[in-house]
């Protein structure tokens, strides 16, 4: 097989994993609160700015840069159900936990929250391309037989891999896990036998955020392109991944997540890469058509 | 009665014509429409400056004998609303024989129509649509369009010994007819295109379409777009370890390319209208006295419109005080080797299309370099 393939399904890999490292925050907010975070995108805007700060501020090495963007998707993350998801879950009651206008509600505050963020941080350090001091660009090539692999890649690859296991650890070993998962699958019932559904949701939006704002400051370091409007776009596909994946199966939307990668990345052998956001859309349509629960989702009934 | 109405029209007539010998000067007017305020404000104010600093120049030099030039300037928000209601006024000034403006290809076209209409001649210094020129034969611009500079960099890069070219190229308008110049022009030179990469504005990752385009071995790869993604691709193709040279449009010309792709622009050719820091005695000028009286460095807009306005009033000087609206069409259609800073201006005749001299530029250490 020619090593451009190859190449392809690599550069494929890279721009999933980037998706997944998305979709993971994305799916865990669905999979407690069952509403669309559409300010998710923003999550990892403001990891990336969080540590695009540190960098330009203290010079700190990338190891800080990205704890601080971790802390920085965290603390927003808390601050976001604070403000567009708390105030809608002031009736606890089984109709209104089971309304639909509730839900429909916070998926319009987050927006709306979603639209202030990004009109801020463009307030503030203006619509262009930041500047990013090129050590700290994760581009560094990495020959590797024929192939050209890079820096960032490893990174992006790795730390998926860590969270995404620091998760699965989290979700099936600790007692936060526990009651993420109980919340996740009955909120009534896990009301019912004592738990804390506010404190259980507060801790998955900064676990979830905090994902999102290390991804942010990731990808933001590989592209070396960190602007305000950064988050659109790969959120857009990472909710795509999400739903092929089953809307609250992590591992399904991590798994999706390459699969869109790696599918646009062949795709531009065989259309321009003008086309290339078709491959999402159509895989989301057929996802609908054909899988309504998701490949890797029909497991639990709804709420 | 009678008698007495001729002696006093006669009389009044006799007392005109004193006072308009005595009025030293003839007084002929332009109109530019500009943004002044509102989003494109920042660029009209730069023209504005450019205007003035052409018009005291011009009006000190004497080479217009016997009358002065005014520009009144009017405001068009950017908005072709506006522009076409400048227009109308400007048409019913008789005393105002050209115009120049707008800014933007959209607002520009737009009043263009009101122009064409009635035969008033209309320079923009930075309206690049291609058909802006074809809204009527009044229509002047002073800014290449792709249709020169696409050959301009096939000459030169044919002139290096590259043939063998894959174009990466965004996917609008300009990018469209940036790509497809540039590949005619290189085919016509008897060069060869690989493949040519349309993206989607707003795209940022660029290793598939660099994968591919450099699958066909091209001996170097040109790109049509502008700085934000030029500076991505530089980058990834970089990462890629992919060491294929780059040439690209003028738009890839800003400091802050440099900035955002670092060691990865080094090499990058480029052709370019204006460069500051240019040796030549009249960018020297231009650029020292701009930043004499308005305290910043004159940015490539400005220079656009110093030479709009410069080749308007050199078209005036020629047809003389008594210029007319048609005569100074012809004019400026006859406009040849207009010695600008943004290089040599000449007009094609027919389609009043600019042929414009433009310079080489290649990336070196982290710079802009004029290559000679």
């Amino acid at each position: 097989m020619d090593t451009y393939y190859l190449m392809q399904v690599i550069n494929g890999l890279s721009v999933g994993m980037i998706y997944a490292l998305i979709a993971i925050g994305f799916t865990l907010i669905f999979g407690v609160l069952n509403v669309v975070n559409f300010a998710h995108g923003e999550m990892y805007t403001l990891g990336a700015f969080a540590g695009l700060v540190c960098i330009n501020a203290f010079g700190s090495p990338l190891a800080i840069v990205i704890l601080v963007a971790l802390a920085g998707g965290a603390i927003a993350g808390i601050g976001l159900e604070r403000i567009a998801f708390k105030p809608f879950r002031r009736f606890q009651d089984e109709a209104s936990l089971k309304s639909r206008a509730m839900r429909e509600a916070t998926l319009l505050s987050s927006l709306a929250v979603s639209i202030i963020i990004k009109e801020l941080i463009q307030h503030f350090f203006g619509a262009e391309m930041q500047t990013i001091p090129g050590q700290y660009l994760l581009n560094n090539p990495i020959p590797v037989g024929p192939l050209s692999l890079s820096s960032g890649q490893f990174l992006i690859l790795g730390s998926s891999i860590l969270m995404l296991g620091g998760l699965q650890y989290v979700l099936y070993h600790t007692r936060t896990g526990l009651s993420i998962r109980a919340i996740s699958n009955n909120p009534l019932g896990a009301k019912y036998v004592g738990l804390s559904v506010d404190k259980t949701i507060i801790a998955t939006f900064a676990v979830g955020s905090m994902l999102g704002g290390a991804a942010g400051i990731m990808v933001g370091l590989y592209y070396g392109a960190i602007f305000p409007s950064m988050g659109f776009a790969p959120s857009i596909k990472a909710f795509v991944a999400m739903v092929m994946g089953g809307l609250s199966s992590i591992p399904g939307a991590v798994i999706c997540a390459l699969i869109l990668g790696v599918c646009e990345a062949l795709a531009t052998n065989y259309l321009t890469q003008g086309w290339s956001d078709m491959v999402a859309y159509s895989f989301l349509i057929i996802t609908l058509i054909f899988f309504p629960q998701g490949i890797f989702g029909a497991r639990r009934e709804r709420v | 009665m009678n008698m007495k109405k001729v002696l006093v029209a006669a009389v009044t007539l006799a007392a005109m014509l004193m006072a308009s010998v005595a009025q030293a000067d003839k007084v002929i007017k332009l109109g530019y429409t500009l943004p002044l305020t509102g989003s494109h404000a920042q660029y009209g104010e730069l023209f504005r400056n450019s205007a003035k600093m052409q018009l005291e120049e011009f009006n000190k030099s004497g080479k217009l004998k016997g009358a002065t030039v005014e520009i009144q300037f009017e405001d068009s928000k950017s908005d072709p609303k506006e522009a076409i209601n400048i227009a109308r006024k400007f048409v019913d000034d008789e005393q105002i024989v050209g115009v120049l403006g707008d800014f933007t290809s959209t607002v520009s076209m737009a009043c263009g129509r009101v122009y064409a209409m009635e035969g008033m001649p209309q320079l923009s210094q930075t309206a690049s649509h291609p058909d802006f020129t074809k809204v009527g034969k009044y229509q002047f611009r002073n800014i290449t369009t792709q249709a020169f500079e696409g050959p301009f960099v096939a000459k030169w890069a044919k002139s290096l010994d590259f043939s063998k070219f894959a174009i990466i190229a965004i996917q609008n308008d300009w990018g469209i007819s940036a790509a497809e110049n540039f590949a005619e022009a290189i085919k016509g030179l008897g060069g060869e295109v690989t493949g040519i990469e349309y993206f989607n504005p707003g795209n940022r990752d660029f290793r598939s379409i660099l994968t591919k385009v450099v699958r066909e071995k091209p001996q170097a790869i040109y790109l049509c777009m502008m700085y934000e993604e030029g500076a991505m691709v530089l980058q990834q193709r970089h990462q890629l370890g992919i060491d294929v040279p780059v040439f690209g449009t003028s738009s890839l010309y800003s400091p802050k390319l440099l900035e955002l792709a670092g060691d990865a622009a080094n090499g990058m050719y480029l052709s370019t209208t204006f460069m500051p820091d240019s040796p030549e005695e009249h960018v020297v000028h231009f650029v020292t006295e701009y930043e004499k009286r308005y305290n910043s460095a004159p940015s490539m807009f400005a220079a656009q419109a110093y030479d709009a306005v410069g080749i308007m009033l050199d078209a005036v000087a020629k047809v003389g005080p008594e210029v007319t609206r048609d005569s100074l069409r012809d004019a400026l259609a006859a406009t040849k080797d207009y010695p600008g800073v943004t290089g040599s201006t000449t007009f094609d005749p027919e389609t009043r299309e600019p042929v414009k001299g433009l310079a080489r530029m290649q990336v070196v250490n982290g710079a802009y370099k004029l290559v000679k």
